[in-house]
């Protein structure tokens, strides 16, 4: 849930990369900083990784601060997607505002991506939130693998879902990701808007709100 | 509650005295002083950690110098942040877990509590149906017994009924030829004597024989030969019978006293309502151990009829008294009885919309009050 301080005025988003083991939560998230030149980015911090995998989560925050002074911060998580971090994972979820559900487009890892997008459904439920409620993106990441499964099979399956059309991506070579995280911030804004008059009180728009925090170069990165 | 996302103050990430250790080496390695001020005040450069400015480092230092120092803080600082997010992330996992624990054994307790409900249910349940079952046995059994008692009962007094009368007429004739004998023979004492002896033998018999019909009559009636199921019934008659027939089982004459109102016929069984008087009637006589009277009497009563048995006898504490209804409950030898009087009587009066009272002093007596309501 973002939380808005009125004496500093300073709205705080909390976006969580959700998905099963090794589907490129951290990856996306190490493109996104090395790529993103928002207003203001911070130190991508990586807490406890054992053999490239995420013990309890990578954090990234950015920001950007408007005309009017409003200090908007982003922080990006990653959950660890192995099933055994099930309370991290429920942990690092509380309070988002927002989700990327990074699948695996490999052809063995459908079940995974089943199991794990049934469990962000059950712990969003336990966390008193609804997924059809959340804002939500998904993305197909890893197309540069051989045996990723086709397109058009994905786009059919997902077609009828509220989180139609999803994102494709291949975060190890930087494809798709920037992608997925403008997605999410559209789905997003509508709902931060009506919470917390964003275009009203402080003169950001839709298009604001993506540009400025998904910029990844030019005058933006001042 | 802290979250473990929270955004931290400088304290937060490191305690004072690191702080101060931090200026002091600083301080050591660049030659030059340093302070920390929580706001800016132009000499100073910003400490950053996540986006927020936690403090202000002041030094007397070229530029360079002055900014390599600000990253070396600020590199403590990330990894002093990364360690405090990953203690409040575990810390807020590991009470998220525990609570979860805490619903699921609250959940388990709940199902554990509805199970021993139902489970008690059932037992009562079971209990209510096996007392059911014993009470349709003891009454089958009873109604069993009482058809048997009642069917030999009749068959003993057809069997008996023709030849006491032909005895009781035969002696009745017999002591007219004993008269004209008398009359034939010559006066003497010794005759007269014997004659004297010979019409008392034949009186004795002839009042026995009376005796056997009247039992066998009583006999009839109590075990309902001569009358249909339900009837119109005598209390009174049934009363007395009962009274004669307890008498004849004593063999002795009881210290008995009736006093029979006038009562009106009810609908009945009457074979039943004569049993119940005469397993009352048992009681007080088996309770007359050490004398006493039994007071019978009969009367109507607030839209009932009642007959009251009371004794003199030996009486019961109260929690004998208590169980005295129950099947199979009895204070007598094993054997003398079958414990079943009260509770059949009650049956048997429940059966024509009555009740059976009772009250007793230990040492006393009872008095046992039986209704029968009159419609
Ligand atoms: N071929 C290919 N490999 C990828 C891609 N994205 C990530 N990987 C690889 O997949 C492995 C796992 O990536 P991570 O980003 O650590 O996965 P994760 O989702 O964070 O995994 P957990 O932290 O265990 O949940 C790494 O070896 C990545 O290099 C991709 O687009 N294509
Ligand atoms: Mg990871």
């Amino acid at each position: 849930m973002a939380t808005y301080s009125s004496s500093e005025n300073k709205l705080v988003l909390k976006i969580v990369y959700y998905g099963p083991a090794l589907s490129g939560k951290t990856t996306n998230l190490m493109q996104l900083h090395s790529q993103l030149r928002p207003q203001r980015k911070g130190e991508l911090m990586a807490l406890e990784t054992r053999d490239d995998r995420t013990l309890f989560f990578d954090m990234l925050p950015i920001g950007l601060r408007s005309e009017g002074g409003l200090d908007l911060r982003v922080k990006l998580y990653t959950v660890p997607g192995q099933v055994q971090h099930d309370s991290t994972r429920k942990a690092v979820l509380s309070r988002a505002d927002g989700a990327i559900f990074v699948a695996d487009s490999q052809l063995n890892q459908q079940d995974n991506n089943a199991f794990a997008f049934d469990n962000l459904a059950a712990n969003l439920q336990k966390l008193g939130m609804d997924i059809e409620q959340l804002p939500l993106a998904v993305q197909f990441n890893k197309r540069d693998r051989q045996d990723a499964i086709e397109e058009h099979k994905l786009r059919a399956r997902w077609s009828s879902t509220p989180w139609a059309p999803l994102t494709l991506a291949s975060a190890l070579n930087g494809q798709g990701v920037v992608e997925s995280f403008r997605q999410l911030l559209g789905r997003l804004y509508p709902a931060v808007d009506a919470e917390f008059a964003l275009a009203r009180d402080h003169a950001i728009d839709s298009q604001a709100f993506i540009q400025n925090l998904s910029a990844t170069g030019g005058p933006s990165n001042a | 509650m802290r979250n473990y996302e929270d955004d931290f103050a400088l304290d937060d990430l490191l305690s004072p005295a690191h702080q101060a250790r931090l200026l002091e080496l600083l301080g050591k390695l660049s030659g030059a002083s340093f302070a920390l001020n929580a706001h800016d005040d132009g000499a100073s450069r910003p400490l950053e950690f996540n986006l927020d400015t936690l403090g202000w480092l002041k030094a007397e230092l070229p530029a360079e110098q002055h900014q390599a120092a600000v990253r070396l803080y600020e590199l403590v600082l990330f990894y002093a942040g990364k360690y405090r997010l990953a203690a409040n992330l575990h810390h807020d996992a590991t009470e998220a877990s525990y609570l979860e624990l805490q619903q699921k054994h609250a959940a388990v307790q709940a199902s554990e509590e509805k199970y021993k409900q139902l489970a008690q249910r059932l037992t009562q349940q079971v209990e209510e149906q096996v007392r059911v079952i014993k009470k349709a046995q003891q009454e089958l059994y009873e109604s069993a017994r009482l058809r048997a008692v009642g069917q030999l009962a009749a068959g003993i007094a057809h069997e008996i009924n023709t030849p006491i009368g032909f005895i009781g007429s035969n002696l009745r004739v017999a002591n007219d030829y004993l008269d004209e004998l008398e009359a034939s023979l010559p006066d003497s004492h010794e005759t007269a004597m014997l004659f004297e002896d010979f019409h008392a033998l034949l009186d004795e018999s002839s009042s026995g024989t009376k005796r056997i019909a009247r039992i066998v009559s009583d006999l009839k009636t109590f075990s309902n030969i001569d009358q249909a199921d339900f009837a119109a019934c005598d209390i009174n008659a049934l009363i007395t019978t009962a009274c004669r027939l307890i008498q004849a089982e004593q063999n002795q004459v009881l210290p008995l006293s009736l006093r029979l109102g006038e009562l009106p016929e009810v609908a009945g069984y009457p074979a039943k309502l004569s049993q119940a008087f005469y397993n009352v009637l048992d009681n007080a006589t088996k309770s007359l151990e050490a004398g006493g009277q039994i007071r019978v009497a009969s009367r109507v009563q607030d839209n009932a009829l009642e007959v009251l048995i009371e004794d003199e006898g030996c009486g019961m504490p109260d929690d004998i008294l208590a169980r005295a209804f129950e099947p199979f409950f009895t204070t007598r030898d094993v054997g003398a009885g079958s414990g079943l009087g009260l509770s059949v009587t009650r049956d048997i009066l429940v059966a024509h919309r009555g009740e059976v009272r009772m009250e007793s002093r230990l040492g006393e007596g009872t008095c046992v009050t039986l209704r029968i309501p009159v419609n």
